[in-house]
C-alpha cells in the first residue's frame, strides 16, 4: 500500500470512460461495469438520485403554488424551453434554462436539454418501438443518405436484451414495419380507439392501428424487482421522476445497477471539453473535463471511451477535439462530422369528435396511447415525397361544466360537470431527410460559460417535409372520415425544428470511411477506441421514436468493445 | 351535491396549510382594502352554500398570487384599476360599497360587468382565476370532486357513471 499518491495519471485512469449519463450513457455504464470494467461516468449536470431527488413527484395539484403554471419571469427568461410541452412548474428543475447554456441559432432551432444525471431519460415520453429493415434499408433503397452498415438482424438480439431489462409494454402485432419485441402486457384500449382500429383495418390492408409500445412496467418481472422498481401506478406525471420506477429511466434502472457492481465512478458537474488524442499511440487516451463548480480543467484517462452526450453535444465534443492529426474534429477524415443532421417532423396534427359509444367512458389514466406505424412509401415509392410518417392516436371523453353563470348556480354547475362526447386526436411523426446542408459547427468567437465554443445549429424543414405534412393531413382526414368522426380539424404548428427532441446524426454510421464517421460497431473509423452510440450515430431517422435503438446500439457496441479490448484490438 | 362535509365553521388544516405557505411568499400587488374587496368579489362568484365559498378557501389570495407571478404587467394594472372602480360602480348601482351589498345586488353588478366593454377583461380575469383556484383547491379536490393521485388502472370501456367527476393532473 502506498502512502503517496504521486502518480495523478494512474489515479485518474480507468478502463473505460462514458461521457453522459442519459438514456444511452446509462446503458454504456451498465454494460461496461457489468463486464468488469472500472468505468468513469462523466455527467455535466448535477446528480439526481432516484426517488430522493424528485422534489415534485409526490406533490398534489393544490400544492403547486401556481397550479403548475410557469411564472411570467420564467417564461420571459426562457422563450425556447417554455415551448416544450413537458416544461412546467413541477418539472422546471430538470430542464436547461435558455441563458445558462447558450448556443447559436443560425436558423431557428428549439434545443431542449436536460443536464443532470439521467439526462432526458427522466422527462422523456417513453415510446419505444423497434426499427425495422424498412428503416435500416431505407437509405440504400431511395438514396437519401448513405447505406446503414447494419440491418435489423444485427440489432434484433440487442433490442431483446434491452427490452427485457428496461421493461417494455406492448402487443405482438406481427407487422413487418414494426417488429415485435419482448413485451410486458399491453395497455388497454378504449371503445372509440377500438372502433377506429376496426374501421381502418376494414378499409386499408396496409394500415394498422396498434397499442403503443412504451417503457412502462405493466407487469414487473424478477429482473425489474431486482432493480428496485415496481409496477406503473398510472399517475401520468412521469416527467417529474417516478418514485416507483414505473417507467424506465437511467436514474431508476441502469445507473444504480452499474453502481451496484462497485466498478462505477459517477462524476457529476463534469463538463467534457474534448477527447485527448495521442498521435504517438494513434489512439484516444482520455478526456479533458471542466469542473462545473470550480471551472478547473482536469484530465481522465481510459482504454476505451464511450461518447453519449446526446446527439448535438456529442457532435460538439468531437468538433472541439482537435489535434495535429485531426484539425477538423476527432475522427473527421471524411469531413462529414456535424453534417447530415436530421430530426422528426411533429408539426401536424388532427382532431375530431365522435358521437357513438356514448354509453361508455374510460376509468383511470393511461401513460400511453395507440400508434399507427408508417404506411407511406413502404413497399414502393407512391407519393411525391421521400419516406413517411408514423402517427399517434388517442380518444377520450372530457367532463365539462357550464361556466357562464355566477353565484350558487355557477358553483352547482362547476361541481356537476357533464360528460362530453368523445374527442379523437392524432399527431404525425415524420421522417426528415438527412442533408449535408443541415449541419452543426463551432462558432468561431462565441464561448459558453465554460470557455467552450458555442454550438452553431443550422437546421431547417424543407419541401419534402411540407409535402409530408399535407399528405398526413389528407390521409388522416380520410381515415377519420371513414371512422365517422365529425368536426375534423387539421393543423400545422409551423414550429421550428427541435421541439420534437429527436435530433439525430452528425456522426453517422456507414460502411465507407470517406462518407461516414462510424463503422458498424459505432466505432470511429479513424479512432478505434472511441465509440459514439447516442443519437449522433444515426444514419437516418426512421419514423419511430429513437431511444430504444440508442439503448440497443449501446449495449451491442459495449459488448463488442470489451471483446475487442480483450483481444488487444482497441 | 356533497352536503355532508364537516368542518365548515372552524376552518380545518387545509385552509391554513394552503395560505401560510402561499400568502407569505406572495408579492403584494394589492392593498389591504383591495384584497378585502377581491375576497368579496370571488365570494360573489362562488359563494358559501352548504360548502365553503371562494373566500373561505382563500381563492382571493390565489388570484392575487397568480396575477402577480404568472401574468404580464398589463393584467396586474387591470386588476388594480378594476378593483378601484368596483366601489364606485357599487355606489352608482346600489348606493353602498360593494361589500355591503346583498347577494342579489352584488350578483347583478358583476353580471353587468361581464357585459361592459371597459370592465369585461377585469371581470373575466378574476372569474377565470376564481374558478381555477376554487376547483384546484385542496378542499374541493379532496371532498367534492374526489381527485385520485394514484388510480393504478386504466379501463377503456366502462358504463357512464351516474355522476361524472372531473379529474385533472
Amino acid at each position: 500500500m502506498s502512502y503517496f499518491n504521486i502518480d495523478a495519471q494512474a489515479l485518474n485512469t480507468y478502463d473505460a470512460i462514458v461521457i453522459g449519463s442519459g438514456i444511452s450513457g446509462g446503458w454504456a455504464a451498465k454494460e461496461l461495469t457489468g463486464k468488469g470494467l472500472r468505468t468513469l461516468v462523466l455527467e455535466r449536470g448535477r446528480d439526481v438520485r432516484h426517488v430522493t431527488d424528485y422534489p415534485t413527484t409526490n406533490k398534489q395539484p393544490w400544492e403547486f403554488e401556481h397550479r403548475n403554471q410557469l411564472k411570467q419571469e420564467v417564461r420571459e427568461a426562457n422563450p425556447i424551453i417554455s415551448k416544450c410541452y413537458a416544461f412546467y412548474e413541477g418539472t422546471e428543475q430538470f430542464f436547461v434554462k435558455d441563458a445558462e447554456h447558450p448556443y447559436v441559432q443560425e436558423k431557428p432551432f428549439d434545443w431542449i436539454r436536460g443536464y443532470q444525471v439521467g439526462g432526458k431519460s427522466l422527462m422523456w415520453a417513453r415510446q419505444t418501438q423497434r426499427w425495422s429493415d424498412f428503416d435500416f434499408e431505407g437509405p440504400a433503397r431511395d438514396g437519401f443518405a448513405v447505406d446503414w452498415p447494419i440491418r435489423y438482424a444485427d440489432i434484433a438480439p440487442w433490442y431483446s436484451h434491452v427490452e427485457r431489462f428496461a421493461g417494455i409494454t406492448g402487443n405482438k402485432d406481427g407487422l413487418a414495419t414494426l417488429p415485435d419485441g419482448e413485451f410486458l402486457p399491453p395497455h388497454e384500449w378504449n371503445c372509440v380507439e377500438k372502433h377506429f382500429q376496426q374501421k381502418v383495418a376494414a378499409k386499408y390492408k396496409d394500415r394498422h392501428v396498434i397499442m403503443g409500445r412504451a417503457a412502462h412496467l405493466t407487469q414487473p418481472q424478477p429482473i425489474h424487482f431486482q432493480q428496485g422498481r415496481a409496477q406503473c401506478q398510472h399517475r401520468t406525471i412521469c416527467e417529474r421522476g417516478c418514485p416507483f420506477g414505473g417507467y424506465f429511466s437511467s436514474n431508476s434502472s441502469t445507473i444504480p445497477w452499474a453502481a451496484k457492481t462497485g466498478k462505477m465512478t459517477l462524476r457529476p458537474n463534469s463538463v467534457v471539453h474534448s477527447i485527448i488524442y495521442d498521435e504517438a499511440k494513434g489512439r484516444a487516451t482520455g478526456v479533458r473535463v471542466i469542473d462545473a463548480n470550480t471551472k478547473q480543467m482536469q484530465e481522465f484517462y481510459a482504454r476505451i471511451i464511450f461518447l453519449n452526450a446526446a446527439a448535438l453535444n456529442s457532435n460538439l465534443v468531437l468538433l472541439n477535439s482537435t489535434s495535429h492529426r485531426f484539425p477538423n474534429g476527432l475522427g473527421n477524415d471524411s469531413g462529414v462530422l456535424g453534417k447530415y443532421v436530421a430530426f422528426h417532423n411533429y408539426r401536424a396534427g388532427i382532431s375530431g369528435e365522435y358521437d357513438g359509444d356514448l354509453d361508455s367512458t374510460t376509468d383511470g389514466r393511461r401513460p400511453n396511447s395507440p400508434y399507427i406505424p408508417r404506411f407511406r412509401n413502404v413497399l414502393k415509392q407512391e407519393t411525391n415525397f421521400l419516406r413517411g410518417y408514423a402517427s399517434g392516436f388517442s380518444a377520450g371523453r372530457i367532463s365539462r361544466s357550464d361556466q357562464n353563470g355566477i353565484g350558487a348556480d355557477l358553483k352547482e354547475s362547476l361541481l356537476n360537470p357533464k360528460l362530453g362526447g368523445w374527442y379523437v386526436g392524432s399527431h404525425m411523426m415524420g421522417e426528415t431527410i438527412p442533408k449535408e446542408s443541415n449541419y452543426l459547427a463551432l462558432d468561431s468567437s462565441l464561448k459558453d460559460p465554460f470557455g467552450i465554443p458555442q454550438l452553431k445549429i443550422s437546421i431547417a424543414y424543407d419541401d419534402n417535409d411540407d409535402k409530408m405534412v399535407k399528405d398526413y393531413q389528407e390521409q388522416l382526414t380520410e381515415m377519420f372520415t371513414e371512422a365517422g368522426f365529425k368536426n375534423i380539424r387539421v393543423r400545422d404548428s409551423h414550429a421550428a425544428p427541435g421541439l420534437d427532441i429527436h435530433e439525430m446524426g452528425g456522426v453517422r454510421m456507414g460502411k465507407d470511411p470517406k462518407t461516414s464517421m462510424l463503422n458498424k460497431w459505432n466505432q470511429l473509423h479513424a479512432v478505434k477506441n472511441v465509440f459514439v452510440t447516442d443519437g449522433a450515430s444515426m444514419t437516418s431517422t426512421s419514423t419511430q421514436n429513437p431511444s430504444l435503438t440508442y439503448m440497443a446500439l449501446t449495449a451491442r457496441a459495449a459488448d463488442y468493445a470489451v471483446k475487442a479490448m480483450k483481444k488487444g484490438l482497441v | 351535491m356533497a352536503g355532508a362535509v364537516g368542518g365548515l365553521i372552524s376552518l380545518p388544516a387545509w385552509a391554513n396549510g394552503w395560505t401560510t405557505e402561499t400568502v407569505l411568499t406572495t408579492r403584494k400587488i394589492l392593498s389591504v382594502g383591495q384584497t378585502e374587496l377581491l375576497a368579496e368579489m370571488v365570494e360573489t362568484i362562488i359563494p358559501a352554500t352548504d360548502t365553503p365559498g371562494a373566500k373561505a378557501l382563500n381563492v382571493h389570495q390565489f388570484v392575487q398570487k397568480m396575477v402577480a407571478d404568472c401574468y404580464p404587467k398589463t393584467a396586474q394594472e387591470n386588476l388594480n384599476k378594476g378593483l378601484d372602480s368596483l366601489n364606485d360602480l357599487a355606489q352608482k348601482s346600489f348606493s353602498k360599497p360593494f361589500a355591503q351589498g346583498d347577494t342579489a345586488q352584488r350578483t347583478a353588478l358583476l353580471t353587468q360587468l361581464a357585459q361592459s366593454p371597459d370592465q369585461k377583461e377585469f371581470y373575466s380575469l378574476v372569474k377565470n382565476l376564481t374558478i381555477r383556484g376554487y376547483m384546484t383547491s385542496e378542499y374541493v379536490m379532496t371532498n367534492l370532486t374526489h381527485y385520485e393521485f394514484i388510480p393504478g388502472r386504466y379501463h377503456g370501456c366502462v358504463p357512464v357513471p351516474q355522476k361524472a367527476a372531473s379529474q385533472g393532473k
